[in-house]
């Protein structure tokens, strides 16, 4: 290692700007670079229903201005794609034909929406929400008063679904095992929860399945689910939301365990000595569990990268577990979550 | 050739050139050259040349430079140009390009001509400017009071050369040949009529037609270009001089202890103008003018 | 001024010489004026010939009159990385980078552009090589797909791109035309589907004007397109940058008008034919920079003297000697004002613009020829080089008013330099009967006979007759712009700088100064009445120019004997608007805070 460490972050969400803060923090000399498929900088994913309420500027939607990376000497690589990490050389290889050398590697590379198997081939026939331009795209595509299908309903399909009711769209949601993902519920708990959906107004669809989507350009609306039965559900957008899939692809050459996604220790240490991840990418050794698990959420994730930002500057923590899981409906029928920001 | 040449006065001058019947030629300024000047002969050159030729004395334009030749045009009664120290040719060069009806006759001497005047002849001379080049060659700046020229001879005491000059002195007849000029002829100040004729033969060349005359500067120069010496040492080129021929021509050009005085070469080339006309009619025909085209 | 709702954006294409960076924002430019935006730009070449140097294309489209280029530009486009990452910083916040994502070979770390875009910057990676190849089999179109991709992003007009590719290469194969415009459709398809994050707002061009459709052009076009119009006869130059293309365009442009050109052997022949021409009654100019110009001074003096009317074109460049010849610079002044021996007055003009060169270029030989003098234009290379739209004056404004027919009765005593009421003097030509005179630099009388008593009475004719020249019609010799009466701050400007001060001067009211500037074109004589008036008006007066020493605020003081502060750069470059405002707002005795852009989050550091 040089004198000034290199320590780069591939990632620019909660957990990776979290933990090029807390890099800065700890060590004003060392160099940080932060590689990310995004366009934009960091703003917080959770607040993307937003769009709904007329928060058309992205900048609007930030929680710390631009400038903020120069303040804090950070590199911010934007619209690059990792294609390769090499865990012995230690080099990050970019899609456009650059490799960046790091001392110290932090993966918070996050996930992108699961579809069931049997949905793939319709893939780009759907609506994305996982980032502004898909925010602004759904919100482009969906016309007032429109109606969007949801399939599965994890909590950020759920959080959108609110939204959308609030502000004069309908939803119409066809369940899956990944509803109220990442939440695990009982069915009593289940039905609770259904049943305040739709007394809020949205179409739910329960024990069936989606077997197939279409879109027809003539005669309105566009879009159409089939379901497993026969029938039909028209709408104007189809959305999948049925949990995350861990980013890991570019890690498989970089002599890293990987399950389903970056297998840690509780100090966010891969099994490679200048490599650690934080966030939806990386599965935690749970020592009462015997298991590596997944910890979703706003909060978990912000702690993670923070964390690991530490142990990489030499701190020895172990994640706690101890953060609430816990989703709730009260007297009223509001749904409150504590994997939303709000 | 043993045409001796006596101071002339005015008086009798004038009466001379009434008789003439060019005094409309004539300025009514009187020369301000030293009585017995080589340069007087030139007045009289030029002015018989354009009664020979029939030129109006508004369609000519005498252009010269700085120098004591240079104050030729306020002594005849044509159009002229009194210019800058040795530019006579860019700006005559100028004259014929604005109105090339007009017949522009270029004067000087030496030091305006060969020394600060040098870069310009070559241009002129392959160009083919359709003009006369009259370079009254005395070998020493008179109008500054006798300093040394590029052509005073080796061994001239001037007053910028005391110790005499060692400076080899340039031969203007065979850079003029070199250069590309259509017409170069020598005459001699003490030679009247043969200088008109020359003139007469120089102006009515299509082309760049240079004249040098020799020509003696009777207050600085009491040894060398003495009209004692120069009508003894000048001859006239061979009867059998082939004015076509290039290298006989710088032959002759080459024997500075005998000049000799004639037509040494003569081309016919095309000339400026007619390049330009010729130009001229070519673009219209390609036609690529677009002035937004920057 | 621009308004937040109005079009005002700035491209910067920036690329290795073979890249066809210059050629793509030729197009761009054309383009653009034909959607009927103003446009403004300037283009940097690499001091070397050959090679691969850097080239960089800035174009600024405005949907409103502008004067300058702006600091900052909106979208930098990057053919060659390691040229453009220089240049990534001059982007605005929440302006855009666009860059080729998809490299065939592999950069060193940090030697891809991406890597050096700011936070508040927004990038746009196409695969502009691979784009050109699917296109058109060759990775040669890349400057034709960045236009498309533009094109794409900003919604401009397709169907100008199109017509501009097919005029540009008209002389071509037809091959050529059609691989350009596949390449552009390419990146046209690839701009339209990008998600746009920046906030540059582009709207749909307006043509301004009475009607005749605005021409983009040089500097240097322009002052060939006054002299054709005000029908130049003869001209006479020199090579010398950057006054180089004015004497190319008028070798292509004169002969099929009749007109007679030549180059000459030095810039001494070449005002020196000029005046001979000129003396004949010929419409006759030459062009040249600095050096040349101190060459061609004893020969501009005589003109004075012997009162021949000529123009004489100055585009400045870095001095002194050779200096920086192809860097601007206002550093020419005093040799065009005063250059010379003896007191030797002349007419000098300075436009501020493109349209001011077109439009004191075609004046020239009119006021040349009206006050018998020489007529210097002095431009620099940021206005000689630089395009603007430019809308061409109505046929004939321009064309030669009838000469002044002089009484050619009684020859025997026509007086060539007469003392007249006006102190303009009948001037004959030759081929006129009966008034042969002789021009002289000597000193003379009236008839042109060399005379030294006559200097005391001389001297004041051939200054007392420019007087008038401050009031020749058409010609603003100096305008007035921003607040009227009292107020703080008057920015003063001669040149090219003027279209710095004028955005300086928008900026500065914008923040609540009370600001005014004023543009003076006529350096000499100077319009000392309305920048006296100017001068009371205002309670400091900032002299920005690009020259060390401040030659025009040397200028006014000497004329006025009033206080200005200086604001001198040599720097090689055009003015910055940002130090100019600095300036104003120090002699507006408060630091107002910075204006916030429309929609901006906050600045960077």
């Amino acid at each position: 290692m040089t004198t000034t460490p290199h320590y780069v972050i591939i990632g620019s969400g909660s957990a990776g700007f979290g933990a090029a803060k807390t890099l800065r923090t700890g060590d004003a000399d060392c160099r940080i670079t932060m590689v990310t498929m995004d366009s934009l900088p960091f703003y917080n994913r959770y607040n993307l229903p937003q769009v709904f309420h007329g928060r058309h500027d992205w900048r609007d939607l930030m929680d710390v201005p631009p400038a903020q990376y120069a303040e804090l000497g950070i590199e911010l690589r934007r619209r690059s794609r990792v294609v390769d990490v090499d865990g012995a050389q230690r080099f990050v290889s970019l899609a456009h034909q650059e490799h960046v050398a790091y001392d110290r590697l932090l993966v918070c590379a996050g996930g992108r929406g699961y579809l069931p198997e049997n949905l793939t081939e319709y893939f780009g026939l759907m609506h994305g929400f996982g980032s502004f331009e898909a925010a602004m795209r759904l919100h482009k595509d969906l016309p007032k008063g429109g109606t969007a299908i949801m399939i599965g309903g994890d909590m950020t399909g759920i959080d959108l679904a609110m939204t959308l009711l609030e502000t004069g769209y309908n939803v119409t949601l066809i369940t899956t095992s990944q509803t109220f993902w990442p939440h695990r519920v009982t069915t009593q708990e289940r039905d609770r929860l259904l049943a305040a959906l739709e007394a809020a107004g949205m179409k739910v669809l329960k024990d069936t399945r989606a077997v197939g989507v279409s879109r027809e350009n003539s005669g309105k609306p566009a879009a159409c689910v089939t379901l497993e039965d026969g029938t039909e559900v028209r709408g104007d957008v189809v959305m999948p939301f049925c949990g995350l899939a861990s980013s890991v692809e570019f890690m498989l050459r970089a002599d890293v365990d990987i399950e389903r996604g970056l297998l840690v220790t509780p100090e966010l240490h891969t099994s490679n000595e200048t490599i650690w991840a934080a966030g939806d990418v990386c599965q935690i050794w749970h020592d009462q569990e015997k298991a590596y698990k997944f910890f979703h959420g706003w909060k978990n994730v912000r702690v993670m990268g923070e964390l690991a930002a530490r142990n990489m500057l030499g701190a020895n923590e172990i994640f706690d577990v101890n953060i609430e899981d816990r989703i709730d409906v009260d007297a009223d029928g509001k749904i409150s979550s504590t994997f939303w920001i709000h | 050739m043993n045409e001796r040449v006596q101071p002339v006065y005015l008086e009798e001058k004038l009466e001379e050139i009434r008789a003439d019947g060019h005094l409309e030629y004539r300025s009514k300024s009187l020369p301000t050259w030293c009585p017995g000047c080589g340069y007087f002969s030139m007045v009289e050159g030029l002015t018989t040349a354009l009664k020979r030729l029939e030129i109006d004395s508004k369609d000519t334009v005498v252009v010269s430079g700085i120098g004591c030749a240079s104050r030729f045009p306020f002594f005849v009664n044509t159009y002229g140009f009194h210019t800058l120290h040795g530019r006579v040719l860019p700006v005559a060069t100028g004259v014929k390009i604005g109105n090339d009806a007009l017949t522009v006759v270029a004067v000087g001497g030496d030091g305006d001509a060969f020394a600060i005047g040098g870069g310009h002849i070559p241009h002129a001379a392959r160009r083919n400017v359709n003009l006369t080049y009259l370079v009254f060659d005395n070998g020493i700046y008179g109008l500054t009071k006798g300093q040394t020229s590029p052509t005073s001879a080796l061994g001239f005491k001037t007053s910028s050369t005391p110790y005499e000059n060692r400076d080899a002195p340039l031969h203007p007849l065979m850079m003029l040949l070199s250069y590309g000029a259509s017409w170069v002829g020598q005459a001699y100040a003490g030679r009247q009529h043969h200088l008109a004729d020359m003139i007469t033969q120089a102006v009515s060349h299509q082309g760049f037609s240079f004249l040098r005359v020799l020509s003696p500067c009777v207050t600085f120069d009491k040894t060398n270009n003495t009209y004692a010496n120069l009508n003894t040492t000048v001859r006239d080129l061979p009867d059998d001089h082939d004015n076509s021929n290039l290298m006989a021509a710088m032959n002759q050009a080459s024997r500075d202890d005998h000049p000799a005085l004639g037509l040494y070469y003569k081309e016919d080339r095309e000339t400026l103008e007619q390049v330009m006309k010729a130009t001229a009619s070519r673009s219209v025909k390609t036609g690529t003018g677009r002035a937004d085209k920057q | 001024m621009i308004k937040s709702n109005d079009t005002d954006i700035q491209i910067a294409i920036c690329g290795s010489a073979g890249d066809g960076t210059i050629a793509s924002g030729d197009i761009m430019k054309r383009a653009a004026a034909a959607m009927g935006f103003n446009v403004i730009a300037f283009d940097v070449y690499p001091p070397e010939i050959r090679g691969f140097g850097k080239c960089i294309s800035r174009i600024r489209i405005s949907s409103k009159q502008t004067y300058s280029l702006k600091q900052e530009s909106d979208v930098l486009v990057s053919l060659n990385d390691s040229h453009a990452i220089p240049h990534a910083a001059e982007v605005r916040d929440f302006g855009v980078v666009i860059y080729d994502d998809n490299l065939v070979a592999r950069v060193a770390e940090g030697g891809h552009i991406s890597a050096h875009i700011d936070a508040a910057q927004i990038p746009y990676g196409f695969s502009i090589r691979q784009i050109s190849e699917q296109a058109t089999n060759s990775s040669r179109s890349r400057n034709v797909v960045i236009l498309g991709c533009l094109a794409g992003l900003f919604d401009l007009s397709a169907e100008n791109f199109h017509d501009i590719i097919a005029k540009k290469f008209a002389t071509k194969a037809q091959s050529v035309i059609d691989d350009n415009t596949k390449a552009f459709d390419a990146g046209l398809k690839a701009g339209r589907t990008v998600f746009r994050l920046d906030d540059i707002k582009v709207r749909a061009g307006k043509i301004k004007s009475n009607g005749a459709e605005a021409v983009m052009m040089t500097g240097n076009g322009a002052v060939v397109r006054g002299f054709l119009e005000s029908e130049i006869e003869s001209y006479f130059g020199y090579p010398i940058t950057p006054a180089t293309s004015i004497m190319e365009r008028l070798a292509v442009e004169m002969p099929p008008r009749g007109g007679k050109f030549l180059q000459t052997e030095d810039e001494i022949s070449a005002i020196a034919a000029t005046i001979g021409a000129a003396y004949t009654g010929s419409r006759a100019a030459t062009a040249t920079s600095g050096p040349g110009l101190a060459l061609m001074a004893e020969m501009i003096g005589l003109g004075v003297m012997a009162e021949v009317p000529s123009v004489v074109v100055v585009s400045q460049r870095g001095g002194p000697s050779t200096g920086l010849p192809t860097k601007t610079e206002q550093s020419d002044l005093n040799l065009a004002v005063f250059g010379g021996s003896g007191d030797a007055q002349r007419i000098v003009l300075a436009p501020t613009n493109v349209e001011g060169c077109y439009r004191c270029a075609g004046m020239a030989f009119d006021i040349a020829e009206i006050y018998q003098t020489p007529v210097i234009l002095l431009i620099d290379l940021y206005l000689s080089n630089r395009y603007e739209t430019v809308v061409p004056a109505d046929a004939g404004t321009y064309t030669p008013k009838p000469r002044p027919q002089i009484n050619l009765e009684g020859g025997e005593n026509y007086k060539r330099f007469e003392m007249t009421k006006n102190h303009i003097s009948p001037r004959a030509l030759p081929g006129q009967p009966g008034l042969m005179y002789t021009a002289t630099g000597l000193e003379h009388n009236e008839q042109g006979r060399p005379n030294d008593d006559a200097h005391m009475d001389m001297s004041i004719k051939r200054h007392e007759k420019l007087k008038g020249a401050v009031h020749y019609p058409g010609l603003n010799v100096s305008k007035r712009f921003g607040d009227k009466g009292k107020v703080d701050v008057g920015i003063l400007g001669w040149g090219s700088t003027f279209g710095e001060i004028l955005e300086t001067m928008y900026q500065a009211q914008a923040e609540g100064i009370s600001c005014s500037a004023m543009k003076v074109v006529m350096l000499s004589p100077l319009p000392l009445q309305s920048i006296e008036d100017f001068f009371d008006d205002c309670r400091e007066v900032l002299i920005p120019e690009l020259n060390y020493e401040g030659q025009f605020a040397g200028l006014v003081c000497g004329a006025l004997g009033r206080p200005v502060t200086r604001l001198s750069r040599a720097t090689g470059s055009p003015m910055v608007v940002r130090e100019i405002l600095d300036e104003v707002r120090r002699l507006s005795g408060r630091e107002p805070a910075p204006v916030q852009a429309v929609g901006a989050m906050g600045a960077r550091s």
